[in-house]
């Protein structure tokens, strides 16, 4: 599904003519199959979340190609990675990142609404989504008005209302506690089941880690296979 | 994202921060209400001299001269294209002396076609026209300018008996002697013109056919020794059949060496200059807009600066720059729409209560009871200045939303996701 080769990204930091390079991924080669929950784990500053961002189009390589289901997204201009986003991608952050000005509900419709769907058929989407994430009671709650498991299952919501089949996760669980982590990796997990969603999942949290059916390790600027945990 | 969806983000941010909008939208009403009224005060006077003129003479009329005017130039005038009418007036640069059962007048003795007068408005009070050389038909006021000789000339004694019928007899003089010429020519007053359209002007003329011009010849070559000149020097006034034709009639006038004047050629002289002074108004009131704008591009880059978050998650969920880009724009282009809207229903508001108070104040100021005669509106606004003003005040809204709305575009994603809530 996702084909990664050679991929290379550095940072210039530093004050203008004075600036040094730091690498941060250093050659990646790695794939990914339809279906599985994969996470990435990783010490702090090793370059997770520079690998997501590239992934999904929000930062450009140094070198490197990407392919999703056998086309280079790599090669596309913003617009077309935008328009990729909407359809093929979902996205869950550490911060939730839901619009504050919007109500959960409407923060689940967001990107039908992006897309051009029709408002009846919105609307019936929506109320099913939520029903299935268990915020009925709460839709009409502005993002702050909730609780942060509460934010964060509407923020999955949203990465799965236009039904991509590839969601990135960062951090998923990084600002929740034990046991309301524990609910949002088996809402994952059954939705990875029951709707055949790949899941890349960004963590330094072993429980996390082992939702998943493989783990990659970074490390230096490479990303390693940490084995398999269970089965698909 | 459906255009319906588009309004409905838009509407929900403008709402979201009330009365920062509500300013802008202010300032942007009321730079483009300036323009409007100010360059309705153009409209107006041209208006009000535009009808003054076209109300005190006849417009289709082109007044010709010419070093050779005689009959045979005037009859190749009257074949002309477009032309209704050419009125050939011939008068005579002479002292006359009129006098009717004892009064005396020195009116002016005017040879013309009634036939070609008649086509042009020239009719009668009471009697006909002429039909033989020693008849003529006078103007309206020539009986109060037939004045009892040795009266008061403080309290003249005008005549106020009737004119129908009655002869008088008309001498000619030179105006540098004393005598008139001893011969003597009588006529019969058969028709009184009517009263001239405006009450101000007094037609005290007498008006003769041509068949009485050999008469008048002769005397005057009998009682000169040497003539320099003509005797009669003739004026030419012709009338297009339509105003739009008055421009083509005098342009090939003037190319065949015609001397033209006509109300047409005055009224596109100040067609012009007011083209220009409007011009001008509507630069001065754009500046207002200009100053309006400011604001606007004050409240748009807030706009994008506040909603760096929100725009950051738009365009990782999958909205295209195209599609912020034109997110706010359409937010400017609100300002400056629901701007201009209040500013034409106000300027209308200004305008009417402009042309009602104004008179007032004026006729106050000048302590007169009656301005029948002042028929002046200070403010008109055609339909034409609101598309001008609205699209002035439009584009420059939605050219001060253009750079933060580019900017919207240019947020990178994850520097905006990295920001605290
Ligand atoms: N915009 C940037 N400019 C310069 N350096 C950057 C930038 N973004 C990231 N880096 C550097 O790249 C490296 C990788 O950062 P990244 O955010 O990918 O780490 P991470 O693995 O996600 O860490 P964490 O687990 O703490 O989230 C870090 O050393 C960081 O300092
Ligand atoms: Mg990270």
């Amino acid at each position: 599904m996702i084909e990664v080769r050679e991929l290379y990204h550095s940072f210039k930091i530093g004050k203008k003519g004075k600036e040094k390079e730091v690498p941060v991924l250093k050659g990646l080669n790695f794939s990914i199959q339809k279906g599985e929950i994969v996470s990435i784990v990783g010490r702090s500053g090793s370059g997770k979340s520079t690998l997501l961002h590239i992934l999904a189009g929000f930062l450009t390589p140094d070198r490197g190609t990407i392919r999703v289901d056998g086309t280079m997204t790599t090669s596309y201009s913003e617009a077309e990675r935008a328009a990729f986003r909407l359809s093929t991608y979902g996205f869950i952050f550490q911060n939730f990142q839901l619009m504050p000005g919007l109500t959960a509900f409407e923060n689940v419709e967001l990107p039908l609404k992006l897309s051009g769907v029709d408002r009846a058929i919105r609307k019936q989407k929506v109320k099913e989504l939520l029903t299935i994430v268990g915020l009925t009671d709460v839709q009409h709650h502005y993002p702050n008005e909730l609780s942060g498991g509460q934010q964060q299952r509407v923020s999955i919501a949203r990465a799965l209302i236009t039904d991509p089949p590839i969601i990135f996760a960062d951090e998923p669980t990084g600002s929740l506690d034990s046991e309301t982590e524990q609910d949002i990796l088996l809402l994952i997990q059954s939705l990875n089941r029951t709707r055949g969603i790949t899941f890349i999942i960004i963590t330094h949290d072993d429980t996390v880690a082992e939702t998943a059916d493989r783990i990659y390790r970074m490390h230096d600027g490479e990303l390693k296979e940490g084995g398999v945990t269970h089965a698909v | 994202m459906q255009f319906k969806d588009q309004l409905d983000f838009v509407r929900q941010h403008i709402k979201k921060n009330k009365l920062r909008v509500f300013m802008t939208i202010l300032a942007a009403t009321m730079g483009t209400a300036f323009l409007i009224v100010l360059a309705s005060v153009g409209f107006g006077i041209h208006d009000t001299m535009r009808k003054e003129i076209l109300d005190n003479r006849a417009v289709n009329e082109i007044e010709v001269y010419s070093d050779q005017m005689n009959e045979s130039t005037v009859e190749k005038l009257k074949k002309r294209d477009h032309i209704k009418a050419v009125v050939y007036r011939q008068s005579m640069d002479l002292q006359s002396t009129i006098s009717l059962d004892g009064f005396e007048g020195s009116q002016q003795l005017i040879i013309t076609d009634f036939k070609e007068e008649g086509k042009v408005g020239f009719a009668l009070k009471e009697g006909r026209l002429p039909k033989t050389s020693n008849e003529v038909v006078v103007g309206s006021h020539f009986a109060q300018n037939l004045i009892e000789p040795g009266e008061d000339p403080e309290l003249p004694v005008t005549y106020d008996g009737e004119l129908m019928g009655k002869q008088f007899t008309y001498q000619m003089g030179l105006y540098d002697e004393k005598e008139s010429f001893p011969e003597e020519t009588a006529f019969t007053i058969v028709g009184i013109a009517k009263e001239p359209a405006k009450d101000w002007i007094q037609d005290a003329n007498i008006y003769a056919d041509e068949s009485i011009i050999p008469t008048l010849n002769q005397i005057y070559q009998a009682n000169v020794e040497e003539p320099d000149g003509e005797l009669f020097y003739g004026n030419v006034k012709m009338y297009a059949d339509k105003l739009e034709n008055v421009k083509t009639v005098s342009n090939a006038l003037k190319e065949e060496g015609y001397s033209v004047y006509s109300i047409a050629d005055q009224l596109e002289q100040i067609d012009v200059f007011f083209l220009a002074f409007k011009a001008g108004l509507v630069f001065v009131g754009t500046i207002a807009i200009l100053i309006a704008s400011i604001g606007i591009f004050n409240t748009m880059t807030m706009a994008v600066t506040e909603r760096t978050r929100e725009i950051g998650v738009m365009k990782a969920i999958g909205a295209s720059p195209k599609l912020i880009q034109r997110l706010f724009l359409m937010e400017s282009a609100w300002i400056g729409i629901l701007g201009t809207v209040i500013a034409v229903i106000l300027s209308y508001g200004i305008s009417y209560i402009a042309n009602m108070v104004l008179p007032m104040i004026v006729s106050a100021a000048l302590s007169e009871e009656d301005l029948g005669g002042l028929d002046v509106t200070f403010s008109i606004i055609p339909w034409q200045l609101v598309l001008i003003a609205s699209a002035i005040s439009i584009t420059v809204a939605m050219v001060s939303g253009w750079r933060p709305a580019r900017k919207a575009t240019k947020i990178d994603v994850i520097q905006a996701l990295r920001q605290e809530l």
